[in-house]
């Protein structure tokens, strides 16, 4: 990847997933996860302020990891493709987590999980932020049927180039409120960026954490995180 | 080993793959492919030859296509289940028929073929749901549920992430020395089967290689993540547009049935609905009584095979 000092590929099953080393430091590490239908390449000039190592993982179907074989793709799955990112950089050094878009709230299910590992975890605006609601009745029929058509579509479609058409079922995930409330209660310190119109399961995040929400811009979000 | 042998039993006639999202379905029939199509769709841990004493006697009346589900059977694995993508595959083999059909599931296809005809109804002529009406609200009552409920989700999770971090790079079940200890395992889900049965079922369950015998089954497809609640099932059933046929066995046993105030409070949207309960049959219906099960879906499909044959259908 173009602006990746290094880029190394973790297995996950039959699944390589691309972890790129973006930056070197003495100081803590800091892993980005990218929003939907995005990539690390986005990333760019996002961190310049981090005063450590940053490395930002790209999801299976994305960037330069491979498509999910079955095409299952959900905010769990790559959580655990994450945990694979998290294992690796297990080290004395803090490790601390930003997510954009559905890398935010994938961040907050692996900061609920491995609270032990991650110092403070970001959330940051970006596609696929929203999920489909709270409940299954919110899942906008729109998402729902643009899901129906790829998928039966999908069984047709050669290989494409990245991102894989399918990982929009991301866009209709349920993200009800006893699920978020328990991943919120169990993770460590939580930054949430400024945002006029946030989701349903942001709210949440924030009424649980009562946390004071961080400028939206990339540049400060990322100083406060590093204050942690 | 050869195969064991089972009085009634029939091997499918004809065998094929259906590619659903990359992976590679195995797909068997049985009976005169001019006759109306019924899809057999099984359960989670099961197989298509689990139908292999039912489909020979709906196959003296109608076309019969069962697969083997996404990470069972001969079926590929995937990497990461989740039920839409199941509901995707039987919506594919269902198109690889060609014309409307009848679908029948058992179990985790019960609630999966309903929701196929949900999507897309104008390929389903009805639907045949053999006790796949979910979880009761507490969740099934199984060994280790007592332990899981004492731990928090993220506990919970953190313990599913641990076992991907392990299956990475290594995913297989324990080799067992011996066949005879797979078939004790599997009796333990079905105390009322037959040994025969046992044995011919598990026998297409599990395959042998150098180190012993393991299950066909990813360890994966049980093990997915995400979250669900039983009364999301509810809103389900009013969007049914097709006729439904709901099955039950007359003995509780872990899977089922609900309770009949439950079962009866999630199928009361159903527009046309026709219920049964079959004699001295538990969770596993099909299997346990073949010809009383037959006999009620033939009798079913008798009736509402007549849509297809209707001219408004055949102008479509």
């Amino acid at each position: 990847m173009k602006g990746a000092l290094q880029t190394e590929f973790l297995p996950h099953g039959r699944v390589a997933l691309a972890l790129h080393t973006l930056q070197h430091g003495p100081g803590p590490r800091l892993l980005l996860l990218h929003p939907l239908r995005g990539s690390s390449a986005e990333w760019g000039e996002a961190t310049p302020a981090w005063p450590g190592e940053v490395f930002a993982l790209d999801f299976s179907g994305h960037g330069e990891s491979d498509w999910l074989p079955g095409r299952g793709y959900a905010p769990e799955v790559y959580v655990a493709e994450a945990d694979m990112a998290i294992a690796r950089l297990e080290s004395p050094r803090a490790l601390y987590l930003a997510g954009a878009g559905i890398g935010a709230y994938v961040a907050l299910l692996l900061a609920g999980a491995r609270a032990d590992r991650i110092r403070a975890t970001l959330l940051l605006p970006g596609a696929g932020l929203r999920g489909g609601g709270a409940h299954p009745g919110e899942v906008d029929a729109q998402a729902d049927a643009d899901w129906r058509h790829e998928v039966s579509a999908a069984a047709r479609l050669p290989g494409e180039p990245s991102p894989d058409p399918l990982v929009r079922r991301c866009t209709r995930d349920v993200r009800p409120r006893y699920y978020v409330e328990a991943f919120a209660r169990g993770a460590g310190r939580l930054l949430i960026a400024d945002l006029t119109d946030p989701p349903c399961w942001l709210t949440v995040v924030r009424q649980q954490t009562r946390t004071q929400p961080v400028a939206a811009d990339p540049r400060e979000a990322f100083r406060a995180l590093a204050d942690c | 080993m050869q195969p064991p042998s089972l009085p009634d039993a029939v091997a499918p006639e004809r065998s094929r793959y259906v590619d659903s999202l990359g992976i590679r379905l195995q797909v068997h029939e049985w009976g005169d492919p001019r006759a109306t199509p019924i899809l057999l769709t099984h359960g989670m841990f099961d197989h298509s030859r689990g139908f292999d004493l039912l489909a020979p006697r709906l196959a003296e009346k109608l076309r019969v296509v069962a697969f083997d589900a996404r990470g069972h059977g001969d079926s590929d694995w995937a990497e990461s289940y989740v039920w839409d993508l199941d509901v995707a595959d039987v919506v594919n083999v269902l198109r690889s028929i060609g014309e409307p059909a009848l679908l029948l599931g058992h179990s985790k296809g019960g609630g999966q073929v309903v929701d196929a005809a949900i999507a897309f109804p104008a390929d389903v002529l009805a639907v045949v749901n053999l006790d796949g009406f979910g979880p009761p609200p507490e969740g099934f009552d199984h060994p280790q549920r007592t332990e899981m409920l004492e731990k928090t989700l993220p506990e919970r999770f953190a313990a599913y992430l641990d076992t991907r971090r392990t299956a990475a790079t290594n995913r297989a079940w324990r080799a067992r020395p011996s066949f005879d200890d797979l078939v004790a395992r599997r009796g333990q889900q079905n105390p009322r089967l037959t040994g025969d049965w046992l044995r011919y079922f598990v026998f297409h369950a599990a395959r042998k290689d150098p180190e012993g015998w393991r299950w066909k089954v990813d360890p994966h497809a049980a093990g997915g993540w995400g979250p669900w609640r039983p009364d999301w099932i509810d809103d389900t059933y009013s969007k049914l547009k097709v006729p439904l046929l709901a099955l039950i066995g007359s003995v509780q046993d872990n899977w089922g049935p609900l309770p009949e105030p439950l079962l009866a409070e999630r199928l009361k949207g159903v527009r046309s609905l026709e219920r049964a309960t079959v004699e001295d049959a538990g969770h596993f219906i099909h299997m346990e009584q073949p010809k009383r099960t037959s006999d009620l879906v033939l009798d079913y499909a008798n009736r509402h095979a007549a849509r297809r044959r209707s001219p408004r259908r055949q102008k479509q």
